[in-house]
């Protein structure tokens, strides 16, 4: 029980060769513990978070999750620990053409054979309607059961995605700036909701978030990250504005070509410590 | 309070070879259009000379009145229906034949990207194991569809004798291979993410295949092969020139007599076949979106 869920020794991620989005990162994660990751755009949290849920492979350093070393793993006992972490997306990770239902009952295509799949997208199993329309009525949209996923609103999508990982009933849930899309109020519901529910069914739970005042406000342990490394590693009360400012330090200047203004006024919003809550 | 200055950051230096293909393959382009011109010996006016016009106009008066007697519309009830055979027949066959190819012909599936990254890294045996496939499907799928169906048929004919199932196997095999390869390039380009986030559930490829992609590429899908079953119908009727029954086995058997206005009839005859199979598949088209 004390085994870490997440352990990193010096984990990195090179693509192409040259360009090091995950800069050698330590770090621990304990059983039942709500982390948020913040830092600037393109510091390198998707990275580190599809390090986390075993989508790409490290370029150097090492990964143990639940006391396994991950190395070389492959085939059925890979899908098998990718079964244990469940990831919410930002947006447009759920399959748009399918209906809500299956897009919710997914949460078990690791545990299902292929025919049961198969199956189950013709017409799900009664037990499996019950889960599904319970996930959604605790996410707040059991109506929606049957509507086309394409055909609801980003934050009721965000909703479905989150019944899904409810029904892949994982040990840890990633997630990687689930509410970018939706607005501040509905912000505010869903990382609520995320972090009641991994309260709820002791789910470890790590968020990568690009506002601090959720991560502030709901978040016992942040980390700072920022060119692809840890940068402070600290409880709410111990995170002062100059390290915020520093985290983001010299965005305004430098490099910020590519980003669009909305991502400079969030910048200057989260640098500007009068706007935080409290 | 001051607006803060606009941002002087340095223009990251451009890759000038990407500019440079571009406009090379223009170039290559016109050189080739200009080429074509002069060796296909394209002389449009040879068309409205004398000696051509006179040709035309006896071929088309040639062809009227249409054959509609009845003896000769009953006598041709057994080819028409041997032409839709071969077109839906050789399509299920390019189905068959395409599909499976297709699967191992799309690079996302087989053997790149998020949804093969970690199985493959750091070991070449398995990298082998999933490339090698990759790169025989796609070559299988350019052969069968680089050579003509016209000659497909021909060997397929030397190979069964005349009648329909040449006609079959000419149009499978060889629609097999367009199937296969615009299947595999409709797979490649679908959104990664919802497949991203259903491998992240611990799904295997086969169930990421069924329960993410194949039913966000369905209407393509669908569309697509409707569309190749339209040409079928037509290639069907010019397999019947080499002996593969059908439709133009009987348009080439009264151009041989001369009977044109038998000819006008056939043609007149798969004219509304074709539009009959254009108008069901658009509908089908509309019903699957
Ligand atoms: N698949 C990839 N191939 C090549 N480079 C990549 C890939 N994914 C990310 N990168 C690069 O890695 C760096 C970090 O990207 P990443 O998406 O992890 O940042 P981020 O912190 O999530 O940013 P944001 O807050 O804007 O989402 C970027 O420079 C990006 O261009
Ligand atoms: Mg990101």
């Amino acid at each position: 029980m004390s085994e870490p869920v997440y352990r990193l020794e010096g984990l990195t991620k090179i693509f192409d060769g040259t360009l090091t989005a995950v800069n050698g990162v330590d770090l621990t994660v304990r059983p039942g513990e709500k982390v948020a990751v913040i830092g600037p755009s393109g510091a390198g949290k998707t990275t580190l978070f599809r390090l986390l849920n075993l989508t790409v492979r490290q370029t150097a350093g090492r990964l143990w999750i639940a006391g396994q070393e991950i190395g070389d793993l492959h085939g059925a006992r890979l899908r098998e620990m990718r079964r244990k972490i469940g990831t919410v997306y930002q947006q447009h990770n759920l399959v748009p053409r399918l209906r809500v239902i299956h897009n919710v009952l997914a949460g078990h295509l690791g545990t299902w054979s292929l025919p049961q799949a198969l199956r189950s997208l013709v017409r799900p199993r009664e037990e499996d309607l019950r889960a599904a329309h319970r996930a959604l009525s605790q996410v707040g949209i059991p109506e929606k059961l049957w509507a086309r996923t394409d055909e609801l609103s980003g934050g009721q999508q965000q909703r479905v995605a989150i019944a899904r990982v409810l029904l892949q009933n994982p040990e840890v849930i990633l997630a990687d700036e689930p509410v970018s899309s939706v607005d501040p109020t509905l912000a505010h519901g869903i990382v609520k909701l995320l972090v009641e529910l991994c309260g709820t069914f002791h789910k470890t739970l790590v968020m990568n978030l690009h506002s601090v005042d959720l991560a502030l406000a709901y978040f016992p342990r942040i980390i700072g990250f920022r060119d692809g490394q840890i940068v402070f590693d600290r409880s709410p009360a111990e995170i002062s504005d100059d390290l915020l400012t520093g985290l983001y330090a010299g965005r305004l200047t430098a490099a910020s070509a590519e980003d669009s203004p909305d991502a400079v006024a969030e910048t200057v919003r989260s640098c500007t410590p009068l706007l935080r809550p409290q | 309070m001051p607006l803060p200055k606009p941002f002087e950051a340095a223009l990251p230096s451009s890759d000038h070879s990407r500019f440079l293909f571009p406009i090379l393959f223009g170039i290559c382009f016109a050189a080739a259009f200009v080429g074509s011109w002069q060796l296909a010996q394209i002389q449009p006016g040879l068309l409205f000379e004398a000696e051509g016009r006179r040709n035309m106009g006896r071929f088309i008066t040639g062809m009227f009145p249409p054959d509609l007697s009845l003896n000769f519309l009953r006598f041709l009830v057994v080819p028409f229906f041997e032409t839709i055979q071969i077109s839906v027949m050789g399509t299920v066959l390019a189905i068959a034949i395409g599909f499976p190819l297709s699967l191992l012909g799309t690079a996302s599936l087989a053997h790149t990207g998020m949804l093969n990254d970690l199985e493959i890294a750091g070991s070449p045996g398995r990298r082998l194991a999933r490339t090698l496939p990759y790169v025989l499907a796609r070559a299988v799928m350019s052969v069968f569809r680089c050579i003509p169906e016209f000659v497909w048929a021909f060997m397929f004919v030397r190979a069964v004798g005349l009648g329909p199932f040449p006609g079959v196997l000419a149009i499978g095999v060889s629609y097999g291979g367009m199937l296969g390869k615009v299947y595999s390039e409709i797979l490649e380009n679908l959104e990664v993410q919802p497949s991203e986030a259903l491998q992240a559930t611990g799904a295997s490829r086969w169930k990421i295949l069924v329960y993410g992609m194949l039913p966000q590429a369905l209407p393509q899908l669908v569309s697509y092969t409707l569309y190749r079953w339209e040409c079928a119908v037509r290639a069907s009727a010019i397999l019947g020139f080499i002996g593969a029954g059908g439709l133009g086995q009987q348009i080439e058997l009264s151009m041989r007599m001369f009977n044109f206005h038998e000819v006008v009839t056939l043609v007149l005859i798969l004219f509304l076949l074709v539009a009959a199979v254009d108008f069901l598949s658009a509908r089908a088209r509309k019903a699957i979106v």
